[in-house]
């Protein structure tokens, strides 16, 4: 479903302050696959994420939606095939509408946007009855405005219109990070449920490692722009923090002794 | 008096366009300064040969909206600053005014002007003229609102406030941007040659601070709504800011200051209603006047309180809502 190829991305190229954020990533994620991302700060995760989304061109390398090359498309031409909630609570939906208008916005991904009425009342029904399944109570307020919700009620809705039309590639940018650990286990339960029930091919950056290893089939490590560790669905169920943690130290540890060797 | 009403409520016109950009889609749009004035040349024009008022308006309309596009490619295409875009734009067409009208003035008294009819009949200056201007202004009002809530009027709502979430659902914000400056210049321009049939003559000057016309109605409009951000009332407010801006100008003339001051009383005017808002006094009366018309106050109380407790939302889980409805009486037991 999603095919990422030899992608490398570079910052401030040829000045003091370059940065390598990827360096030749392959990856390569099935139809269904659930897979998420971890690895330190600067390791390259959110501009893997910024890439497949469209937002950055990679400097080299192809990335390719159900066999369709999309390096040329730009952000807002691929929204077509992927959703995306961003880390921030406020930015995923638009304060000053409505939760229906939001929804309604949302309902027209990747379609031509014409003179017809936003919010009708057949749509509107369809909006309750998928607003139900947050469990949230939010169906009883489809004309509050957003910018009045909770971050945690805010990145529900972000979640659901990312996903309701079935884009087939979610991703999900520390979607959870934000909140407090009660709303954090709530949309992490959602997204679950979310994606199971469409068969979404997910990716999904956290920094909680504990999280990496509860949810998705798979879990891929990166660091320094590349991926270290790729755990499969079998091996992850056993796998703890703990061992997750070894493997990077040992991982990491290689990769310096190989460097003060060639040096 | 009753002119200023008639004045006001042409220029709400001007102030509906500058609500468009300025507040919906949150760009301070210049160009409007040179685009009324395009409108009224091209009106101008094409009345004194003979041409038809209707068509006179409709090509003036015509000429704000090639405007407005030009002023959207230099923003998005160009990738140059929207305000200096709107200024190169404005200025550009200073010239391109002069070489429309030929002159700097251009009188049209005896054409046949839209306004003609009401003129021979007597009744500019009356409320029967009122009421006119009054229904033209609220037909150009609820055709904005009506494009407000379709499809591409949500897309560029969003556009105005959240850019990056509209894109994430495939809306190309380059297009809405520039859809929306040629809608509000066309806006303008349309004004601007009613303007220009309504008190017989284009010129060159006519344009000259309309946009802080603009602003000031806008503005003026939403500190007496109290900050009507639901658009069927947002609108309203900026025509009734128009109106309530006309006749402070006729008072202010009244009371001895000169036309040439009016500029000067605009900008203060402005200033004096961006600062009235931020008065505790009137956070006050807004709190009222939300209670009594809010559709905002019902969601406004629950989401803070959620917030606050941090117990999560009460009515998400039934399990938590069992808690905590078991949880006080357990309490007073163990005093």
């Amino acid at each position: 479903m999603l095919r990422i190829t030899d992608i490398s991305k570079t910052f401030f190229r040829h000045t003091a302050n370059e940065r390598v954020a990827l360096n030749g990533v392959d990856l390569h994620l099935p139809e269904g696959d659930f897979t998420t991302v971890i690895g330190s700060n600067g390791a390259g995760k959110s501009t893997l994420l910024n890439v497949v989304a469209g937002y950055m061109r990679p400097d080299t390398g192809r990335v390719e939606i159900d066999g369709r090359l999309v390096n040329r498309l730009s952000d807002h031409q691929r929204a077509k095939y992927i959703g995306r909630v961003f880390q921030d609570p406020m930015a995923g939906t638009a304060p000053n509408l409505t939760i229906e208008q939001n929804l309604s916005i949302a309902h027209r991904r990747g379609q031509r946007r014409g003179l017809a009425r936003g919010v009708s009342a057949p749509k509107r029904a369809f909006f309750q009855s998928q607003l139900e399944t947050l469990e949230l109570g939010l169906e009883s307020r489809l004309k509050t405005k957003v910018g009045l919700l909770s971050g945690g009620q805010r990145q529900a809705l972000s979640l659901l219109m990312a996903t309701f039309t079935q884009p087939g590639i979610l991703l999900l940018d520390e979607h959870t990070a934000a909140l407090d650990p009660q709303r954090a286990a709530l949309v992490t339960r959602l997204t679950r449920e979310i994606v199971a029930s469409h068969r979404l091919t997910t990716l999904m950056v956290t920094h909680n490692m504990e999280q990496a290893l509860e949810v998705g089939n798979r879990l891929i490590m990166m660091h320094e722009g590349k991926i270290i560790l790729d755990v499969a669905a079998h091996q992850k169920q056993s796998m703890t923090v703990a061992d997750l943690l070894a493997e990077f130290e040992r991982i990491k540890g290689a990769s310096l002794e190989d460097r003060t060797l060639l040096s | 008096m009753i002119g200023a009403i008639e004045l006001g409520l042409l220029y709400a016109i001007v102030a509906l366009g500058v609500y468009l950009t300025f507040r919906v889609l949150n760009f301070p749009d210049l160009t409007v300064d040179g685009s009324f004035t395009s409108g009224a040349a091209v009106a101008g024009v094409i009345i004194i040969n003979g041409g038809p008022a209707l068509l006179a308006s409709a090509a003036g309309f015509g000429a704000g909206l090639v405007a407005g596009l030009i002023t959207g490619l230099l923003h998005t295409k160009a990738k140059i600053n929207g305000l200096l875009a709107g200024i190169l734009t404005m200025i550009a067409l200073y010239s391109i005014n002069l070489r429309i009208m030929g002159k700097s003035n251009l009188p049209m008294l005896r054409a046949e002007t839209l306004f003609t009819p009401l003129r021979e009949h007597k009744l500019l200056g009356t409320w029967m003229a009122v009421v006119i201007l009054t229904i033209g202004a609220l037909l150009v009002k609820l055709v904005l609102d009506w494009f407000l809530y379709t499809d591409k009027g949500l897309a560029i709502q969003a556009t105005g406030d959240n850019e990056l979430m509209i894109r994430s659902f495939g809306v190309n914000t380059h297009n809405t941007t520039i859809l929306t400056l040629a809608l509000s210049n066309g806006l303008v321009a349309l004004a601007g040659s009613l303007v220009a049939q309504y008190q017989g003559f284009a010129d060159i000057g006519m344009g000259i601070g309309l946009i802080l016309v603009g602003l000031a109605s806008v503005i003026l409009g939403q500190a007496v709504f109290f900050g009507a951000r639901h658009i069927l009332l947002a609108t309203l407010a900026v025509i009734i800011g128009s109106i309530l801006y006309r006749v402070v100008i006729y008072f202010a003339l009244k009371v001895g200051f000169d036309p040439n001051d009016m500029k000067l009383i605009s900008a203060v005017l402005v200033v004096i209603a961006l600062l009235i808002p931020q008065l505790p006094l009137f956070q006050n009366l807004k709190r009222e006047f939300k209670k009594i018309f809010g559709h905002n106050r019902v969601p406004l109380e629950p989401a803070p309180a959620a917030e606050a407790s941090g117990a999560g939302a009460p009515t998400t889980e039934p399990r938590a809502a069992e808690a905590s409805a078991t949880e006080p009486p357990a309490v007073e037991e163990v005093k």
